[in-house]
């Protein structure tokens, strides 16, 4: 009987938090449409998702890190990285777009390499490694576009790539289309192969990891470069839905993606937590900013509010249990 | 624990060299993080040197710990939150706010002086307070906590002070960052004497106990709880107290300028050697990966590399230290074990 009780709280409080977390995104929905009708609309939703899918691809490298109780900061200038050598790789040519796709999202990999080698065969801590790795992809962006003033880094993005959110399937944005794909493979990969076993394995004890066989260092290797393939193609998307690159893009989904996770459902310290509580975080997130800027509030007023929503929403579900 | 102040003098048998051995093991990270500064401050002068000729006068250091002095007391706050094994990203939010009042209110009389500068440290330790018992009562994540807080803090700071603007009386200028007077130097070794008291004090102690080993604390009748709050409400205090130092320092206002202490003071933190693993670490690390931060803007700024390829070389240059470190730490053991 105490063993199922047990059983029971360590797997239901998972599965609870992730519809904790779309029951958030919901009420805020709901909220909206009682001050603003037409908030819970179609056209509003759509929007609304397909803003939140750039913290949501950024927010599942974070989870697939967070699991193994890693962390990824260098995420602002891999994502601002990614958007400036995508246009001045693409120079706004459509011949040039699998040439420049391949490099951006490679770089992203391999940034997540030399990250995810460092964290597990080096041994430096997650927090020095990617907020140092961030620091050089800040320096190497900044030194190699002089600034952004190249002559390339005005292209736009190429044409095939541009406005993809307003190419649609089945009345959704293929931007969005692309975000639910992702949502489906990182859930299908985390729940239901041996690598996502593994993942859970090595947040949960990587000693007990190790000796079950599991090759941690190299689970963790990939693991990284996930988490910098998905900053880089998030910031494929931003030039695409914003045309161009800027300085700075990257800025706010540091601490979106930590609190989109942490939202989610999932454990700081590893072990715990699911993309599909991830998204959902994603989404409550970016409801609340939008409904926050139709309310009329000065920036002030937004960035306090939006700090209490999250203490408040954290408060009603996101508790740790009693030591 | 791991600290300096337990090399007791060795009873008589006992061998000295295995006594210091012990004693710079405990203490390899503090050790290997002086021995950074050290190499920074090498390649400083060097390059100072080169450039000007001359050697760093009273000037250079003065205008050092000046620039260094708000860091210096936002990586101290995150010292104490990560010994405790927590992590304070609302620094940078407090930082933002205690810097707008600051600016906003502040007259030059030395009453108005007095009691902003009071207001302001007992706004940091109320939104500190804020924090710790959000992580010990409503038992949620320190880092997001902190992340909501800043949030906030940064909301409250442009509500203050809209525009970058306002104005320091220079009269505190001349007391917190006096350009032609080393008060600032009188600062820092305050700050270390204060460590060195923490660290004694029950408080100190448990708060490392804490960081070590949270249930053994309990066990041992340690008000876990309890510390947890006071260590939140020290490290918004003392974010207060950096935003003043940088408002005294940069004579006026700006609600964002906080903003860049949070990444930087993580940095100083993981270059004064504090583990994130919590209960270990020394505030004079803190202190030393501070001023090493600061040193080697200046080193890139004397070796002529363009400013924009700064932030890369300040990547490398903190990954590479950690790396080193870590060998060096390395290699100690395996000479103890070799013995």
């Amino acid at each position: 009987m105490t063993a199922i009780a047990a059983a029971f709280g360590n797997l239901g409080p998972i599965r609870r938090r992730v519809i904790y977390a779309y029951g958030a995104a919901i009420a805020i929905f709901l909220v909206g449409q009682v001050l603003h009708p037409g908030f819970a609309g179609g056209d509003s939703v759509r929007t609304i998702l397909l803003v939140a899918s750039f913290v949501g691809l950024v927010a599942a490298g974070q989870t697939l890190v967070i699991l193994i109780g890693g962390i990824d900061l260098s995420v602002p200038w891999v994502l601002n990285g990614a958007a400036i050598l995508l246009v001045t790789t693409g120079l706004g040519q459509n011949g040039r777009l699998p040439e420049a796709l391949a490099l951006t999202l490679g770089m992203g990999l391999a940034v997540g390499f030399a990250n995810g080698v460092g964290v597990a065969y080096v041994g430096v801590p997650a927090v020095v490694m990617t907020l140092g790795m961030n620091g050089i992809m800040q320096g190497l962006s900044l030194g190699l576009s002089q600034g952004l003033t190249c002559q390339a880094c005005t292209s736009y993005a190429p044409p095939l790539l541009q406005h993809i959110e307003l190419n649609t399937v089945l009345g959704i944005p293929e931007q969005v289309v692309l975000w639910i794909a992702v949502t489906i493979a990182v859930t299908v990969v985390l729940g239901a192969t041996a690598f996502g076993r593994r993942t859970y394995a090595i947040g949960n004890n990587p000693t007990a990891a190790f000796l079950a066989g599991i090759r941690v260092k190299r689970v963790t290797v990939i693991l990284y470069m996930l988490s910098g393939f998905f900053s880089a193609l998030a910031g494929i998307m931003l030039v695409s839905y914003g045309g161009q690159a800027s300085l700075g893009l990257g800025d706010p989904y540091l601490f979106q993606s930590i609190a989109a996770v942490v939202i989610g459902g999932a454990s700081i310290l590893g072990g715990r937590g699911t993309y599909l509580g991830s998204a959902a975080g994603a989404i409550t997130l970016v409801a609340l900013v939008t409904l926050l800027s139709a309310e009329n509030i000065p920036e002030y007023g937004r960035s306090i509010v939006y700090g209490v929503t999250i203490l408040a929403l954290l408060l009603l579900y996101g508790r740790e249990r009693r030591h | 624990m791991a600290s300096a102040e337990h090399a007791v003098p060795a009873p008589p048998g006992v061998d000295r060299g295995a006594v210091w051995r012990h004693v710079s093991l405990q203490n390899a990270p503090l050790i290997l993080s002086l021995l950074i500064l050290l190499g920074t401050t090498g390649l400083y002068i060097v390059f100072f040197n080169s450039n000007t000729g001359g050697l760093p006068g009273s000037f250079e250091l003065t205008s050092l710990a000046n620039t260094t002095l708000p860091l210096i007391f936002a990586a101290l706050g995150q010292t104490v939150v990560v010994l405790t094994r927590g992590i304070d990203l609302s620094v940078g939010g407090m930082m933002d706010l205690s810097n707008s009042l600051a600016a906003a209110e502040m007259h030059a009389t030395l009453g108005s002086e007095l009691l902003w500068s009071a207001i302001i440290i007992a706004i940091g330790a109320a939104g500190g307070l804020l924090n710790g018992l959000l992580v010990v009562y409503a038992r949620l994540q320190p880092i997001l906590v902190t992340i909501a807080t800043l949030s906030i803090f940064q909301g409250l700071a442009i509500a203050v002070l809209p525009q970058p603007g306002g104005a320091i009386p220079s009269a505190y200028t001349s007391v917190l960052t006096n350009p032609n007077q080393p008060t600032s130097l009188a600062y820092v070794a305050f700050v270390m004497l204060a460590w060195v008291a923490f660290r004694r004090s029950s408080f100190g102690i448990a708060t490392f106990a804490v960081g070590n080993d949270q249930d053994a604390a309990r066990a041992r009748g340690i008000a876990v709880d309890r510390t947890k709050v006071l260590v939140y409400t020290l490290s918004g205090m003392l974010a207060a107290i950096a935003g003043l130092f940088l408002a005294a320092s940069a004579t006026a206002g700006d609600a964002t300028t906080g903003d860049v202490y949070i990444l930087q003071s993580i940095a100083a933190v993981v270059l004064g050697g504090i583990s994130f693993a919590g209960g270990r670490g020394s505030g004079v690390g803190a202190v030393a990966g501070a001023f090493t931060l600061t040193l080697l803007v200046n080193v890139l700024f004397f070796a002529g590399i363009n400013p924009l390829y700064q932030q890369f070389y300040q990547g490398l240059f903190l990954i590479t230290a950690i790396v080193l470190g870590a060998g060096i730490a390395r290699l100690g053991r395996v000479g103890r074990i070799g013995r």
